[in-house]
């Protein structure tokens, strides 16, 4: 019986939005307009946050970067008390090497910009890296094609290069770079790999656009003593030894290394990854907050649109809900054909809401290469929104129309 | 019988609290805790919302609803351990509200 009931309300509901196209298009464009401002910031906070996260891990969790300066997002950043520090070294690696115990692994590596050729071919602004060997074990990068240097190319400093995807398609559009010389800075390198294509990074991270040889072979054209050339050292803790564990060896083992005072300030920094993750959980709250606050009040000011036009309806139909009361129809009945049609219009306006957002993820993936996309969160979320805005904006008008009483509504005109 | 004002104040708080709670069912802080929550949290403020209503038109109903939408409100906000200063302002803003509500009941209207 209920259900009868309820179909039969949803299809009186249905027919008056066909009957009034026009009245129903611009009350659900309210609605659409909403939905689309609320689940197009949350899908591309949460693209972002993905892509950052990603590049995030790809860095690695166990990972610490030994560096001049220590990553620090705060606004009272001291850069007076580091200028001064001196830049990690290579030998300081093969110290490390020696005497840490917690280390998995340790890499260096320099880094900069420079102009790549083949032949007529050049790309500009590739990132040049010089990388020791254990690189590999620390950095995570597939090979799409070739192989990567040996132990003995690596110490020996092999004039060879590993490109990236987009250095491969921009310097060999139609030929398999494997064996083909590239110049970086006037040196040749034979090419011996291709990285797998990584997708655009919000970190700059990305291997697309670099270049990696042998570090014997990069001081060539990059000086590890310049700061501009960005020296690193990686460590990699041991699968059962936390950061904190590790980095309290890594800072015993330097200060002894750069024969620091028991109790002077340290002249290196010991960055996590997550030092990272916090800086950014800030900006992603802010964003979401933001979005959160614009389109909440879109949504609101669509359900006034719905609640104004549900009136209006009730209005219109005064006589016609006389005539199905005196016909037997319960206050139920006319509760629910109400309800049921403001539900029915910012239903059908939320999924064009989450329609034009996936069309917009859709042509956003191609113009800027990152993965953003419409989750299943969202969409719940989106039509949720949609449904609830729908019961609170009609609950009123649809109520007042059960309240009627037959004799005054048929009366009315 | 006509409304009473304590309640039609009951009633305007009620309608000014959906408009500032109704969009906290996207925000950020209420997805974290899970997929459903939402949804969960956004049936929450639309009961309180027709509750209000049936507290305007002075039914029954209304105060049942009211009762129960209270509850479960609460019981979420402790489910997903969201509990501060304004939950307990809430609670007992929500407890005088209620027996101003049970006082009026036997006098309000028991039909929908």
């Amino acid at each position: 019986m209920l259900k009868v009931l309820f179909k039969e309300s949803l299809f009186f509901a249905w027919q008056s939005l066909v009957a009034n196209k026009l009245r129903s298009f611009l009350s659900l464009l309210g609605i659409t307009i909403g939905i689309f401002a609320i689940i197009l910031v949350f899908t591309i906070v949460d693209g972002l946050e993905n892509n950052i996260r990603g590049s995030i891990q790809s860095l690695g969790n166990n990972v610490v970067y030994i560096q001049k300066w220590p990553w620090d997002f705060g606004p009272d950043y001291p850069w007076w008390k580091y200028m001064n520090r001196p830049v990690p070294q290579y030998y300081e690696l093969d110290d490390l090497q020696k005497r840490c115990k917690s280390v998995d692994a340790l890499a260096y590596r320099i880094g900069k910009r420079k102009t790549i050729k083949y032949k007529s071919n050049s790309i500009q602004n590739a990132v040049v890296a010089g990388i020791s060997h254990d690189f590999y074990k620390i950095k995570n990068f597939d090979l799409s094609s070739g192989r990567y240097f040996t132990q003995n190319e690596t110490d020996a400093g092999y004039h060879l290069a590993l490109i990236g995807a987009n250095i491969a398609s921009g310097l060999f559009p139609n030929e398999d770079p494997i064996g083909k010389e590239v110049k970086i800075g006037g040196y040749k390198a034979v090419v011996i790999g291709v990285i797998k294509k990584e997708g655009e990074s919000l970190l700059g991270n990305s291997f697309d656009y670099q270049i990696v040889t042998p570090f014997n072979f990069a001081r060539y054209f990059l000086d590890p003593k310049s700061e501009n050339s960005d020296p690193i050292i990686y460590a990699k803790a041991k699968p059962n030894v936390t950061n904190a564990e590790m980095m309290s060896e890594l800072t015993g083992v330097l200060r002894g290394i750069r024969k620091l005072k028991p109790m002077g300030e340290p002249n290196f920094a010991l960055n996590e990854t997550s030092l990272i993750s916090k800086g950014f959980d800030g900006l992603f709250d802010i964003i979401g907050t933001a979005g959160w606050i614009i389109g909440g009040f879109s949504i609101l000011v669509g359900g006034f649109g719905i609640a104004n036009i549900m009136f209006v309806s009730v209005r219109e139909r005064t006589n016609l809900i006389g005539i199905q009361k005196s016909l037997g129809a319960k206050n139920f009945f006319i509760l629910v054909q109400f309800l049921g049609e403001s539900v029915m219009l910012s239903t059908i306006g939320g999924f064009f809401g989450l329609l034009i957002t996936y069309l917009i993820t859709l042509l956003g993936k191609d113009a800027i290469d990152m993965d953003i996309s419409l989750t299943s969160t969202n969409i719940i979320l989106g039509f949720t929104i949609s449904i609830l805005i729908g019961i609170i904006s009609g609950f009123i008008p649809a109520y007042s129309a059960a309240q009627l009483d037959p004799v005054e509504a048929i009366r009315s005109n | 019988m006509t409304r009473p004002k304590i309640i039609t104040f009951i009633c305007i708080i009620g309608y000014l609290s959906v408009v500032f709670t109704f969009p906290q069912v996207f925000s950020p802080q209420i997805k974290k805790l899970g997929v459903l929550m939402p949804a969960i949290y956004g049936i929450l403020v639309a009961a309180n919302f027709i509750a209000c209503v049936g507290l305007w038109y002075f039914k029954q109903w209304g105060v049942q609803l009211y009762l129960i939408s209270v509850f479960a409100k609460t019981l979420f906000y402790l489910l997903v351990d969201q509990v501060g200063f304004g939950f307990y302002f809430n609670i007992a803003i929500s407890v005088i509200f209620m027996f101003i509500l049970l006082r009026f009941y036997p006098k309000m209207d028991p039909n929908l």
